[in-house]
């Protein structure tokens, strides 16, 4: 027992000495890296998906022309090239969301965290569910529902909700998890969409 | 490219290129391994108080594993043009459907992986924080298992269409 204590006091002091030693400005900027790199990491899957599920690329490349059109273009001769496209979208949105991290509260950046979060789980939900609706169960012409637009309006209040019922605790011992919750659900829901393309076909 | 293509043939250059990003991967693919096993094996403690090393320094060459990951990837997305028009449409024709969707797959994987070399390499910086231990195992490990897709994926589209096919 006593072998464990000695090995726990030599890791809290290992930890904490730098920390104690370095200037506070060293350790405000180190904590300011590790929010905007964390930020940045769960904001660019997120985005990623977002952009690839909606075809929304910054630019699109035609490799037959070696020509790059600006925003999503159509089919010319050859085969169009988004990929790039969606990347280079969601690195410039996730720099600016990230950089805009570093300089609000840190409980407020978890909070807005959890927010972005079930924002990207409940619109889709809401967009399925309206869907569904005006197929199987509106009684009236509902066509006008048939909007990302309109879903948005449930999707935003049920994520407004969630957050504000949601532990504070809770949200600042997940923040770093995003980290790989996120890219994992990404890559779950970019992965079932080629599901029917090409490994159902 | 055409000052390049008049000293050599257009398939020797890309065949040569595909040849690099292997090479690369093939170091990648052995630093991250190495890196994910060494955090996924805790370090041994034994008698008189000391905490025996790793037998991996895992810190020592995560800014290594960050930069040719992202060497690696910017590589895969230049051969990506030759592989969209030169390999993957006959692959369509000949009905290699699960190759397509694993390749597009790897494209989505490897971007993920992109956006966690931030904070990647924010975990590993020294002095290693005890509160980061959690995050920076799983990331290491993610990172890894991209890689191994990668190469899989990667070298089941060579064996359709690249070096020595």
């Amino acid at each position: 027992m006593t072998q464990t204590l000695d090995v726990g006091e030599g890791f809290s002091q290992l930890d904490s000495s730098p920390a104690k030693d370095a200037p506070a400005s060293t350790t405000q900027a180190g904590a300011k890296l590790g929010t905007f790199a964390i930020t940045f990491g769960i904001a660019f899957a997120l985005l990623y998906t977002v952009y690839e599920r909606l075809n929304w690329p910054l630019f699109t490349y035609h490799p037959v022309l070696s020509v790059v059109d600006f925003g999503r273009q159509p089919a010319g001769v050859g085969p169009p090239m988004f990929w790039y496209g969606w990347i280079a979208l969601a690195a410039i949105s996730a720099l600016v969301v990230a950089g805009v991290a570093t300089i609000v509260p840190a409980r407020w950046l978890r909070q807005a965290t959890v927010f972005c979060c079930a924002l990207a789980a409940l619109w889709p939900v809401a967009l399925a569910g309206l869907r569904i609706f005006i197929v199987g169960w509106a009684t009236f012409d509902a066509d006008f529902l048939n909007s990302a637009w309109v879903a948005a309006i449930p999707g935003f209040i049920g994520a407004a909700v969630i957050t504000y019922y949601f532990p504070a605790r809770l949200a600042d011992r997940l923040w770093t998890s995003w980290l790989l919750i996120v890219p994992i659900v990404g890559l779950v829901v970019l992965g079932s969409s080629l599901l029917q393309p090409w490994f159902l076909r | 490219m055409n000052i390049i293509f008049s000293i050599i043939r257009e398939d020797t250059f890309w065949k040569i290129l595909l040849f690099i990003h292997f090479l690369l991967a093939v170091g990648l693919l052995a630093a991250v391994t190495l890196q994910a096993v060494a955090v996924l094996m805790p370090a041994r403690q034994v008698a008189g108080g000391f905490i025996d090393r790793s037998p991996v320094p895992a810190a020592s060459y995560a800014a290594l594993v960050a930069i040719v990951y992202v060497f690696q990837a910017l590589m895969g997305a230049w051969i990506y043009i030759k592989y969209r028009t030169y390999v993957r449409i006959p692959m369509e024709q000949l009905r290699h459907f699960w190759t397509v969707g694993s390749f597009e797959l790897k494209e989505h994987v490897v971007t993920m992986g992109m956006g966690l070399l931030p904070a990647y390499w924010y975990f590993w910086r020294q002095p290693l924080s005890a509160e980061h231990d959690n995050v920076r195992r799983w990331v290491t490990v993610f990172l890894a298992l991209s890689v191994w897709y990668a190469f899989i994926v990667g070298h089941v589209a060579n064996d359709f269409r690249g070096v020595g096919s």
